[in-house]
C-alpha cells in the first residue's frame, strides 16, 4: 500500500538488536548452505550461543525463532533436546522457482496491468518534468543494465533504472509504488529458468526511452514503456509455462 | 507593464523568507568550518578526531531553525581519511526528538547513497556559492520530497564539503502561500530550472517545468544572491 509512512519505514529499518538477529540467521543459513553445518547436527546450547556471538538471550531466541518459522532448524525437548538443523536453507533461485509455482498467470497478468497503469502515468509527468540533470542520470543508469554480468547485478540496474524514472516524474507516491512493483517481480525476470532475458535488448528500450523523455515526446515515451512491460510480463508468463507445466506434466507421471 | 503592488510586496517578503533560511545555512556552514579548522589543527585530511562535538552543530540548527526537517554537513571524498565518516547528518522524526539519519555509503551496493554526484553538493562544490536544489524526491537520501539549501566551506582555504539543511515541501507551503495569497492573479515561486516550488493556485503546481512564458505571464527576479529564484504572475 502507498502510504507516506512506507519511506519513514525505510529510512528507521534496522534497529541494532534485529541486525544483529538478522546476522545471526545469515551466519548459520551461510554456514548450512556451505556444508559447515549438516543436517541432523546439534546446535551449541542457547546460553553457550548467545555467549559465541556476544548478543543477549532475546536476540538470539529471535534469530532461532526465525530460523525455525523457515523449517531450517527445529528444537526438541527433553534429555536429547536441542536446537537441530533439519533443512539445507532454500536458495533465492528455489524461492523464485516457488513464487513461478504459486502465482497464476492470471495474476502475473494483473501485476502488468497495475505496472503499466504506473508507468504510463510515471513516463508522461517525466517528459513534462524531467529536467537536463534527470536525462543524464537516467542514461546513465540505463547504460548500467547492460554493464552488470550477472543475473544478481542485473535485476536492482533493471529496477533502479524505472525507479529514478519515477523519481524524474518528482511523485513520491509513483516512486513508491515502482518501488513495491520492482520488488515484487525484478528478480523474477532476470534469474535465468527457460530463456535468460536480454540485457541488449532492455538496455535499448530503456535508452529509446529516455531519449523520448528528452525530447518531451509523452506519446512516444508512453507506447514505449508499455511495450516494455508487455514484453517483460510475456516473459514471466513464458518462465511460468515452462516451470509449472513441466512440473505438473511430472507430478501426473 | 509594471508590477502591481501586491507581486512587489510578495516578491520582497518571499525573498526577506529565503534569504533568512540562506543566511541560515551560511552560517552552519561557517559553524562546521570553524569546527574542522580548530579539531583539525594543521592535518589536512578529516579524522575521528576533526569530528569531535560536530554532532552539536545540526542539532542546534534544527532546535532553532523549525522550519528545516534535516540538516548537517556532507564532506568531499577526497578530505576524508580513507574508511572515516564522510558526512554528519540530523533529522528531525515524526515524534520531534531529533536523530541521526545515517545512508548506504557503499560503492556498489544497491542503495548507495551518492551525494557528491547530486547537484546540491556538486553545484555548491564547483561554484563555492550557496545553491538551492529541488524540489525532488531524495531516493536513497531522506525518502522525501524536499527542497535542499546548501553552502560550501573551506578548512585552511581548501574545499571540504557541503553544509546544508532539508525543508519539506508539505513543511514549506504552510509557510510561504500566505505570501502568495495575497497576489490576485495565478502566481508561483520558480527555481533555477524554472520548476515550481509552490503556486497560490492549481495552474503552478510544485514540479511542474514552466515551459514557454504566455504573453501575459511576468517574472520578477527575487533578491536571493545565488540562488536564481523567482516570481511568475499572470494578469
Amino acid at each position: 500500500m502507498a502510504s507516506p509512512t512506507s519511506f519513514q519505514s525505510q529510512i528507521y529499518r534496522s534497529l541494532p538488536e534485529i541486525e544483529r538477529a538478522d546476522a545471526i540467521v545469515d551466519r548459520i543459513t551461510k554456514a548450512i548452505a556451505l556444508g559447515l553445518l549438516k543436517v541432523g547436527e546439534r546446535l551449541p546450547p542457547e546460553a553457550a550461543l548467545s555467549e559465541m556471538f556476544g548478543v543477549g538471550g532475546a536476540t538470539l531466541r529471535e534469530a532461532l525463532g526465525d530460523l525455525r518459522e523457515r523449517g531450517i532448524v527445529e528444537t526438541r525437548r527433553g534429555r536429547s533436546g536441542g536446537t537441530f538443523v533439519v533443512n539445507q536453507p532454500r536458495t533465492q533461485t528455489d524461492t523464485i522457482r516457488d513464487w513461478f509455482l504459486s502465482t497464476s498467470i492470471s495474476e502475473i497478468r494483473d501485476i502488468g496491468d497495475e505496472h503499466s497503469a504506473i508507468a504510463a502515468t510515471t513516463v508522461r509527468l517525466a517528459c513534462e518534468r524531467a529536467e537536463a540533470h534527470d536525462v543524464d542520470r537516467l542514461q546513465e543508469l540505463a547504460r548500467a543494465l547492460v554493464l552488470a554480468t550477472t543475473p544478481e547485478a542485473r535485476a536492482p540496474a533493471d529496477s533502479r533504472f524505472h525507479i529514478e524514472l519515477a523519481v524524474s516524474a518528482q511523485s513520491p507516491r509513483l516512486t513508491d509504488a515502482e518501488i513495491r512493483l520492482q520488488e515484487e517481480t525484478v528478480r523474477q525476470l532476470w534469474t535465468p529458468f527457460a530463456v535468460a532475458f536480454d540485457p541488449e535488448q532492455a538496455t535499448a528500450e530503456h535508452l529509446e526511452l529516455v531519449r523520448a523523455v528528452a525530447q518531451d515526446q509523452p506519446e512516444k515515451a508512453q507506447k514505449l514503456v508499455l511495450e516494455h512491460i508487455r514484453r517483460n510480463i510475456f516473459h514471466l508468463i513464458d518462465t511460468k509455462l515452462t516451470l509449472g507445466y513441466a512440473q505438473s506434466v511430472q507430478d501426473d507421471q | 507593464m509594471n508590477p502591481t503592488t501586491e507581486v512587489v510586496h510578495a516578491a520582497s517578503a518571499l525573498a526577506s523568507w529565503i534569504r533568512g533560511v540562506s543566511t541560515e545555512t551560511e552560517k552552519l556552514s561557517r559553524n562546521v568550518a570553524s569546527l574542522l579548522e580548530r579539531n583539525l589543527l594543521g592535518k589536512s585530511k578529516v579524522d575521528k578526531a576533526a569530528l569531535v562535538g560536530l554532532d552539536e552543530v545540526p542539532r542546534e540548527f534544527l532546535t532553532k531553525n523549525t522550519f528545516a526537517v534535516g540538516a548537517g554537513a556532507f564532506f568531499a571524498a577526497e578530505s576524508v581519511e580513507e574508511g572515516g565518516r564522510a558526512l554528519e547528518w540530523w533529522s528531525r522524526k515524526e515524534s520531534g526528538a531529533i536523530g541521526r539519519l545515517d545512508f548506504d555509503r557503499t560503492p556498489g551496493s544497491n542503495r548507495y547513497y551518492d551525494y557528491e554526484k547530486l547537484p546540491f553538493f556538486s553545484t555548491a562544490a564547483s561554484t563555492g556559492e550557496r545553491t538551492l536544489w529541488g524540489p525532488y524526491v531524495d531516493f536513497l537520501g531522506f525518502e522525501e520530497y524536499i527542497l535542499t539549501f546548501a553552502a560550501p566551506f573551506s578548512v585552511h582555504g581548501n574545499f571540504t564539503g557541503v553544509a546544508a539543511c532539508d525543508i519539506r515541501i508539505k513543511d514549506l507551503e504552510p509557510l510561504i502561500m500566505p505570501i502568495l495569497r495575497v497576489i490576485p492573479g495565478d502566481a508561483a515561486l520558480i527555481n533555477a530550472s524554472n520548476r515550481v516550488i509552490l503556486g497560490n493556485s492549481g495552474m503552478y503546481l510544485v514540479g511542474e517545468r514552466i515551459k514557454s512564458g504566455s504573453p501575459d505571464q511576468h517574472r520578477i527576479a527575487l533578491d536571493v544572491p545565488h540562488l536564481g529564484l523567482s516570481l511568475i504572475y499572470t494578469t
